[in-house]
């Protein structure tokens, strides 16, 4: 059995940790902790993602960051050197295939050879641990901006060790959300522990003066996923990684779809991580937020496409978020041609610099809807909190086993799954069941109350079909899924 | 009518779960028996299911662009397993990218396959090929 606690990882057992983790595969071998060090520090300043993130926040700048990654590194470089230089990115990921992220390393292997015979990306990403620091670092020294590594990964210790040793400044991910979203067996004691190894991985580069950006994913399964529930697990992640000595801290949100709403949800996740973070006494960091551009299905047509990323930039523009992870056109068809990515960038930047200027205004509306969420989230950490007996990470293991933490959709078995979101009349994304989660009657009878005005609106029963309905209504060109007529 | 059984499952290192729930939903709507095999699903996985649970097709999803490495082998693998004949589907975003619906559907089935289905299908349109091809209904 795992012990677990949110507690700064003793430097023995991290070093001791540290030796079976670069024995993995056989890549490891190239980390050397002092070098890579010196390495991170010749990085100049303004490729690095702290820098930008903050001379955003400073500015009050939206930046626009894509997803991108193929097998072979020449290929990769030149997919976001055109990001860059035709999609105006301002910040470059780099995303990772699905093999690496299970730590199929055999299975990657293969799938170079594949693509190499091929002389076309055989992978849905770049195989960054196959390729170690020498070819992480060609990614980074070949382009002009900072770059991040993008996955979802359960166990990401020997990516992080090349990543970083590798040139990247910034690393996403976390233990609740490269697990519950990505996983099907992975029990969360395991995957919280191992990525406090990557925070701090992190917080040892911080305290020799290099600083590294983490990014807890905040989507999760990206389909009708309720803000509250995202946001306690973003909080919890920011939390995590804050005890492991992180300093530089993005927090996100996936959008839903209702603009009240989903500007709402990134107020509410600034403001509650502030409290939570102060609360626990952390000091010292720096908070930024990243809006993803709608996360579930896509129509098929990519003028529609276009409509739907749109409607995402001008979300991430008004609440303000630091940075927005955009779509492609070509997302109903999976991974996009450097064109494709190139496009939803450029629309995207065309609407925010639109949008830089405005905001909504502080009305009722809005104003109840920070409220609300802000109350469900408490209410979710405080029992998280309770249940650990004061420690966040026992207590999120115990949270999810009760299903006081539950995400819709997910594929782990470690999630209870008795919680079903649904829209609201308007859109915005409401409790059909509350599953287990600790809301008190005030809260549960007003998601009953949006239900029952949608079902009476639309003269049909509050049941699954319209979750159904709702999950296909995107792509079939609405937010809400109407019944069939 | 007697129920027919089928397999479902998303195929390989794939962990797209949403799609998978509401195939689920769908099909046990349209009278079928289904054993959802959910994410991350092996060939051995699929084959061992359809052979326990008496299945006459497995349909296997794939979202991530692995597909075309996943499904290398799979009907000689059912066959060696004693699954002669078995049908087999596949359907969703199986290749890299976006590429002409025709190349695709011509090598997954040289790999065996059944029926292909492209991005976005309908799970009405995927019900509608099991009755023809189960139920002999058109």
């Amino acid at each position: 059995m795992i012990e677990l606690a949110n507690k700064r990882y003793d430097d023995e057992e991290f070093f001791r940790e540290r030796e079976e983790v670069l024995k993995t595969w056989h890549t490891g071998q190239e980390v050397d902790l002092s070098e890579a060090v010196e390495y991170q520090r010749s990085i100049k300043t303004e490729k690095r993602f702290c820098t930008k993130l903050g001379n955003a926040i400073k500015g009050k700048k939206t930046l626009v960051q894509p997803r991108a990654g193929v097998a072979l590194v020449d290929m990769h470089v030149q997919l976001l050197q055109y990001l860059e230089n035709e999609g105006e990115a301002d910040l470059l990921p780099t995303t990772i295939d699905s093999y690496t992220r299970l730590n199929r390393y055999e299975d990657a292997e293969h799938g170079i050879r594949e693509s190499k015979t091929h002389g076309k990306s055989m992978l849905n990403g770049f195989p960054a641990v196959n390729y170690g620091v020498k070819g992480c670092r060609m990614v980074t020294e070949g382009v002009k901006s900072p770059v991040q590594v993008r996955h979802g990964t359960p166990d990401a210790r020997l990516l992080a060790e090349t990543a970083y040793a590798g040139g990247f400044t910034s690393f996403e991910g976390g233990g609740i959300s490269y697990n519950i979203p990505y996983a099907k067996n992975v029990p969360l004691t395991e995957t919280i522990k191992k990525w406090q190894y990557v925070d701090r991985l992190t917080g040892y580069y911080e305290e020799q003066g290099i600083s590294l950006n983490r990014e807890p994913f905040g989507p999760l399964t990206g389909t009708l996923v309720p803000p509250c529930v995202s946001n306690a697990v973003a909080i919890i992640e920011g939390l995590l990684a804050a005890e492991q000595g992180v300093r530089d801290i993005t927090l996100g949100y996936g959008q839903c779809g209702n603009l009240v709403q989903d500007v709402a949800a990134i107020e509410s996740l600034r403001y509650m991580s502030e409290k939570y973070l102060k609360r626990f006494d952390y000091d010292g960091y720096i908070l930024s937020t990243v809006l993803h551009q709608w996360m579930g299905g896509f129509p098929q047509d990519e003028a529609k496409a276009f409509g739907v990323i749109c409607w995402g930039s001008a979300v991430a523009a008004l609440a303000k978020a630091t940075k927005v992870i955009v779509k492609t056109p070509h997302e109903a068809m999976g991974v996009p041609t450097k064109e494709a990515n190139a496009a939803g960038l450029r629309a995207t930047k065309q609407v925010i610099t639109m949008l830089a200027d405005q905001a909504l205004p502080q009305d009722s509306v809005l104003l109840s809807e920070i409220d609300l969420i802000n109350r469900e989230t408490e209410q979710i950490l405080e029992r998280t909190l309770e249940l650990g007996d004061g420690d966040i990470a026992i207590g999120t293991v115990r949270a999810f086993e009760a299903g006081v933490i539950d995400v819709p959709f997910a594929p782990s078995r470690f999630n209870a799954g008795k919680m079903m979101p649904a829209r609201d009349h308007d859109g915005a994304v409401r409790f059909l069941n509350v599953g287990n989660l600790p809301f008190d009657d005030s809260i549960k009878a007003f998601h009953k109350k949006k239900l029952d005005e949608r079902g009476k609106a639309e003269g049909r029963g509050v049941n699954f079909q319209m979750v159904v309905d709702d999950i296909y209504a995107i792509s079939k060109g609405r937010l809400v899924g109407r019944p069939h007529k | 009518m007697e129920k027919k059984t089928i397999v479902i499952g998303v195929i390989g290192a794939d962990v797209h779960a949403v799609g998978i729930q509401i195939l689920y939903y769908a099909f046990s709507e349209a009278g079928f028996n289904v054993v959802n095999l959910g994410v991350m699903v092996s060939q051995e996985e699929y084959i061992e299911a359809a052979i326990e649970s008496n299945a006459e097709a497995i349909v296997v999803s794939s979202l991530y662009g692995h597909g075309e490495l996943d499904c290398q082998g799979f009907r000689e693998k059912c066959e060696e397993a004693g699954l002669e004949g078995i049908l087999l589907y596949v359907g969703g975003n199986i290749v890299v990218g976006k590429q002409p619906f025709e190349d695709v559907e011509k090598r997954f089935k040289a790999m065996g396959f059944d029926r292909v289905f492209g991005p976005g299908t309908a799970p009405e349109t995927t019900i509608d090929a099991l009755k023809e091809d189960l139920l002999g209904i058109k």
